[in-house]
Formats: C-alpha cells, sequence, structure tokens
C-alpha cells in the first residue's frame, strides 16, 4: 500500500497525471484560442498574431444578432430555471417521495439532447394542433400559436437542460443550512416567508449566484435543443454550425469558437474566484467565533 | 365547557393574528396553506409536462402512421421495421461499441482520480480539485468537440507532437473521421462526468476504510477490487450510463469527427426529423429511452443509486 510520506514520489506523480488529464481536456480549447489569433489560419506554416478574425467577427450582423437572441434566452433562463432550481431543492426536502422526485428532476441529464429535442419538438407541434382544434371548435382565435416554435420552445429546451444542475448546486448548499435556525425564527413569529427571506436565503445565496452562472453559461453553449426548438431566429451556437458546415473551418470559425470558450471561462473563474473566496471567509469567521476546547 | 364561556385565546403576536385578521383572498396569496404550497409543486408539474409526458408519448407517436409532412394516429410497425431492416440498426449497434468502448477508456482514466482525490488529498481541499474538473465540462460540449478537429487531423496538434517527440516519422491519417475519432471524441466529452459521479460516490465512503486495508495489509489490488469498486459501485454505474447513452445519442460527435457516413443514434433522429419521417424518429427516440431506463432501473436494482445522493440529502 502507497505511503504518502514514505513514496512522494508516487504521490506527485498521481497529481501530475490528475494535471495531465486536466491539460489534455482543455488543450483542443486553448488550441482553438491560439489559431483564431493566426492571421493565417490553421495550417499555415508561419504564425502572424492577429485581432482581424475576431474584428471580421463584430462586424457581422448576423452574429451580432445571434449573441441578442443567445443572452435573452440566457436571461430568461435565468429568471425561470433558478427559481424552479430552488423550489425543487425546498420541496426536495420536504417530500417523503425523495426517490421518484429526484428521478424526475435528475433525469434530463441523461436523455441526449437530439433525443428530447426531437421528442419537444413532436410534442409541440401536437399541442399547437391540439389548441388550434379547441379555439377553432369554440370559434375563437386566441388559442391560435401557442406552442409555435420559437422563443418560448427553446426556453423551455433549455429550462430542462439546465434545472437538474441548478437544482443540484443549491442543494448541495442547501445541506449545509441547518433547519433548527428556520424553526427558531418561525417559533419568534416570522412567517414561512420571512424566515426563508431573512434567515436562509443570505446562506444558501453562494449557491443561487453559482447556480446562475453555470445556467447562463449552459443556455450559451447549448446547440441541439435550442436547434430544433427555436423556430425562426439563430443563437451563436447555431450560426456557428451553420458556418462550419456550410463555408468549412475558417478562421472566423476558430474566432467564434475561442470567442465562446472565452466566456465560458471567464464566467466559470469568476464563479469559482468568488465562491471560493467566500468560503474562505465564512470558514475564517466560524473559527473565529468557535469556542476554545476545554483543556 | 362552550366556546361562548372559554377565555378568547390570543394569538401569538405576529404571523397567527394577522391570517387570523386577513381576508380569504389576501390568506391565499399570503398564507402557507395558500399559493405558497401551489408554488411548490412547479417544478414536478413543468417536467411532469413537458419532459416526463414527451418522453413517454415517443412511444405513443412511433406507431402513428407517416403521412407526407406530418403523421397520423393508427397502429402500425413500419417506422421499426424500417429501422431494424435497414443499415440503421448496424449503424446502431456500431454506435453502441463505440460507446461502449468510451466509458471503459473514461472508467480507466478517470475514476482513479476520484480514488485519488478522495483517499490522498487533504479533506478541506478536495472539493476543490473536483473543480477543476468543472471548467472543461462547462466548455461548450460543440467547442470540444469542434476543437478536436485541428487537434487530430493529419497535420494537427497530436501529429505534430507525436512527430516532434519521435514517436512516429509520418503523420497518422487515421484518427480524424474515423470510430477511433469518435471515441476520442466521447472520452474527451464525457470524462469529467465519471470523475464527478465517482467522486460523489467516494464521498460516502469514510476515510477510516482505507486506513483500515491498510492496517490488516491489503494490497492496492485486492482493496480497490474488494474494497473501492464495490462500495462506488453506484457512482461508476450512474456515470457509466451517462457516458454510454450520451455517447450513443449525442449526433453532434459523429457528424463533426466521424467522417462521412459516420452515425449513432442522436443522428439517425436527426435526420429522420429533417426527413419529416416523425415516427421514425420516434421510434429510435423510444428505443433510446427504453434502454435508458431499463439501465437505470437495472442499476438501482443492483446497486441503489439513492446512494450517490447521500452526501447533499
Amino acid at each position: 500500500m502507497m505511503d504518502t510520506y514514505a513514496n512522494p514520489w508516487a504521490y506527485r506523480a498521481q497529481w501530475a497525471y490528475l494535471l495531465i488529464i486536466v491539460g489534455a481536456l482543455m488543450a483542443p480549447v486553448f488550441y482553438t484560442i491560439y489559431i483564431s489569433f493566426n492571421e493565417h489560419g490553421f495550417g499555415a506554416q508561419i504564425y502572424d498574431f492577429t485581432w482581424d478574425w475576431y474584428v471580421v467577427l463584430f462586424r457581422n450582423q448576423q452574429i451580432i444578432d445571434s449573441l441578442s437572441w443567445t443572452a435573452y434566452l440566457g436571461a430568461a433562463t435565468i429568471l425561470t430555471a433558478v427559481p424552479m432550481g430552488l423550489i425543487a431543492a425546498k420541496y426536495y426536502k420536504r417530500t417523503r417521495h425523495k426517490v421518484v422526485f429526484v428521478t424526475l428532476m435528475l433525469s434530463p441529464l441523461f436523455v441526449p439532447a437530439d433525443i428530447l429535442g426531437s421528442a419537444l419538438l413532436v410534442y409541440f407541434k401536437n399541442l399547437n394542433r391540439a389548441f388550434e382544434w379547441l379555439g377553432d371548435s369554440l370559434g375563437v382565435t386566441w388559442f391560435y400559436g401557442w406552442f409555435e416554435l420559437g422563443f418560448f420552445t427553446a426556453l423551455v429546451g433549455l429550462i430542462l437542460w439546465t434545472v437538474p444542475y441548478a437544482f443540484v448546486v443549491i442543494l448541495i448548499t442547501m445541506s449545509r443550512y441547518r433547519v433548527q435556525q428556520t424553526e427558531a425564527a418561525r417559533s419568534c413569529g416570522a412567517t414561512a416567508w420571512q424566515a426563508f427571506w431573512q434567515i436562509e436565503f443570505p446562506q444558501i445565496r453562494v449557491g443561487v449566484f453559482s447556480a446562475s452562472a453555470f445556467v447562463f453559461i449552459l443556455s450559451f453553449n447549448e446547440y441541439t435543443r435550442t436547434s430544433l426548438l427555436k423556430g425562426g431566429f439563430d443563437t451563436f451556437t447555431t450560426v456557428l454550425i451553420s458556418h462550419m458546415f456550410n463555408t468549412g473551418m475558417s478562421g472566423d470559425s476558430y474566432a467564434m469558437g475561442g470567442l465562446v470558450s472565452v466566456i465560458s471561462m471567464a464566467v466559470i473563474g469568476a464563479v469559482l474566484v468568488y465562491t471560493l473566496a467566500k468560503a474562505e471567509r465564512l470558514e475564517r469567521e466560524a473559527r473565529a467565533k468557535a469556542e476554545p476546547v476545554a483543556a | 365547557m362552550t366556546a361562548e364561556t372559554s377565555p378568547a385565546i390570543e394569538p401569538p403576536a405576529g404571523r397567527g393574528r394577522d391570517i387570523a385578521a386577513k381576508p380569504r383572498w389576501r390568506r391565499f396569496l399570503t398564507g402557507e396553506d395558500g399559493i405558497q404550497k401551489v408554488v411548490f409543486y412547479i417544478p414536478l408539474v413543468f417536467m411532469t409536462l413537458f419532459f416526463a409526458l414527451p418522453v413517454a408519448l415517443t412511444l405513443v407517436w412511433s406507431v402513428f402512421e407517416r403521412t407526407r409532412f406530418w403523421m397520423e394516429p393508427g397502429f402500425t410497425l413500419f417506422a421499426y421495421e424500417t429501422f431494424f431492416t435497414s443499415a440503421r440498426a448496424e449503424n446502431f449497434l456500431h454506435a453502441m461499441m463505440h460507446s461502449a468502448g468510451a466509458v471503459v477508456i473514461s472508467f480507466v482514466l478517470g475514476f482513479p482520480i476520484a480514488v485519488f482525490v478522495r483517499r490522498r488529498v487533504p479533506e478541506i481541499a478536495q472539493h476543490r480539485v473536483i473543480l477543476l474538473f468543472i471548467l472543461p465540462f462547462m466548455i461548450s460540449e460543440l467547442i470540444r468537440i469542434f476543437a478536436l478537429r485541428p487537434v487530430l487531423s493529419r497535420h494537427g496538434l497530436l501529429n505534430s507532437f507525436l512527430m516532434d517527440i519521435g514517436v512516429i516519422s509520418e503523420p497518422i491519417s487515421a484518427i480524424l473521421f474515423t470510430p477511433l475519432g469518435v471515441v476520442i471524441g466521447e472520452v474527451l466529452s464525457f470524462l469529467p462526468f465519471m470523475v464527478f459521479s465517482g467522486f460523489l460516490a467516494m464521498e460516502a465512503v469514510q476515510k477510516y476504510v482505507f486506513e483500515v486495508c491498510d492496517d490488516l495489509g491489503a494490497g492496492t489490488v485486492s482493496t480497490f477490487k474488494d474494497i473501492i469498486v464495490p462500495l462506488a459501485a453506484p457512482g461508476i454505474f450512474a456515470g457509466s450510463v451517462f457516458i454510454f447513452v450520451n455517447g450513443l445519442g449525442v449526433g453532434l460527435i459523429p457528424n463533426i469527427l466521424g467522417g462521412p457516413g459516420a452515425t449513432n443514434a442522436g443522428s439517425i433522429v436527426f435526420e429522420s426529423i429533417v426527413a419529416l419521417d416523425f415516427p421514425l424518429a420516434m421510434a429510435v427516440s423510444a428505443i433510446m429511452i427504453v434502454t435508458l431506463m431499463a439501465l437505470l432501473y437495472i442499476g438501482h436494482r443492483l446497486f441503489d443509486l439513492t446512494r450517490i445522493l447521500e452526501p447533499i440529502s
């Protein structure tokens, strides 16, 4: 059996292996970013640094429009999926049917994007027809177009994709919260909402904040479900894929890939730094408040 | 004692008195048995309406009859017949084998990391080390797959590196646009999930278990085989199912890395939708859903998958 102190080289080798795997997972992404700054593109013998591919990108109105749609969808997904993840985590804590509920909440992670996207596409088309039929039967046009493919249907696809992550992240933060504090607040006359908002929420705020960032990144990066359910508009990833398949891997394709990666890394990096700094501060405070150990 | 004679019980200051004084509609909006109770059911209703129902209905739609642009209610197994008697079934089996290969490679590469972090890294730093794997996982799957093209191509990073260190003298061209490229894409896309689920399962294993193994003189192999794997089995299984099903179902991987003719269940479904063959798309989706459900059910019966969630319950 390996002993960390008796055999430090084996310990270091294991660390090196871990870092090599992380490096191997990240290397293609960094390589894409590296190529995106080469004036001559991929495969050239010489490397001349340039921002031009990014300039080309931001002069393209289709890309700007697609970025706007991506931002709208991201914001709408945060506003819906994060509260839903929070409510789901609260419900999970109190329900007796934990296995059924957690299976329902986490299953969308296991169903591949093409399968769930297609099932939802057919579902929405059927719902649309059913509502049109209902409208015709009642002689009103109010029911027309409720489930027409568009922003709402794309949003539903994104909520299904992101809500399991929001649920798990918030649940992990909630597992550190002691429910006795809520009970104490209720005994003092607080309503359920006051006990949640003034006592519990400040302690799980980090989880809600991290969940919001994850939800934004996931919706920003999503392609398959959105392309099946979006209807008439384009998002950044759908433009990237159509660009890649129609015009091939040009310099601006690499710049698009680089832009998506840099935004994702910046958001996730900020979240990690913030949550780790916050955890560190809470730990220091807890240590400072802790009773000294009796001699 | 009657109500008239009993002394009036003063409700405690705060919520009791407020609620009693409020009209019914305000009680519904602010009381705990009103809208607040209803709100808790929103995720349940949403997931049932927009996830469970559409997924279950794929079975029904798969037996509908195809029309020119849509489908109509009926009962026919034509879509299944089309699938099983064409090259699609063979491609599906190949995709299953590639996916199973990706599961094995991900386990061999990723699970030892979960064990190492749990056993050797100080408890306070364990989550931070695991967070290293969040970063690649959070970068778009699309970008990670797309980024493999310049890495695996004939003049790409991998060939240049191998030639620079003298392992090969000629660039290898049989990586990109081959099944090997697809398996590499699947492993690099889904490996972090094996680390996460493996670590989550290992969190339920107390550290003293390893100390007991050390004290009793168990070897590395027997500790791994007889202690670690059985205890972490739910996490290993969940990670494996995730990789297997997504490897089989994410159509982008063979589309981008597999070259002409490469396909899997996801790309078959996508192409069927584009070809307006909705019953065929639903039949392949139904096969995938049934496979997934069967695997999860078997896993749950064998390993009790709820054990993975114990640390966060």
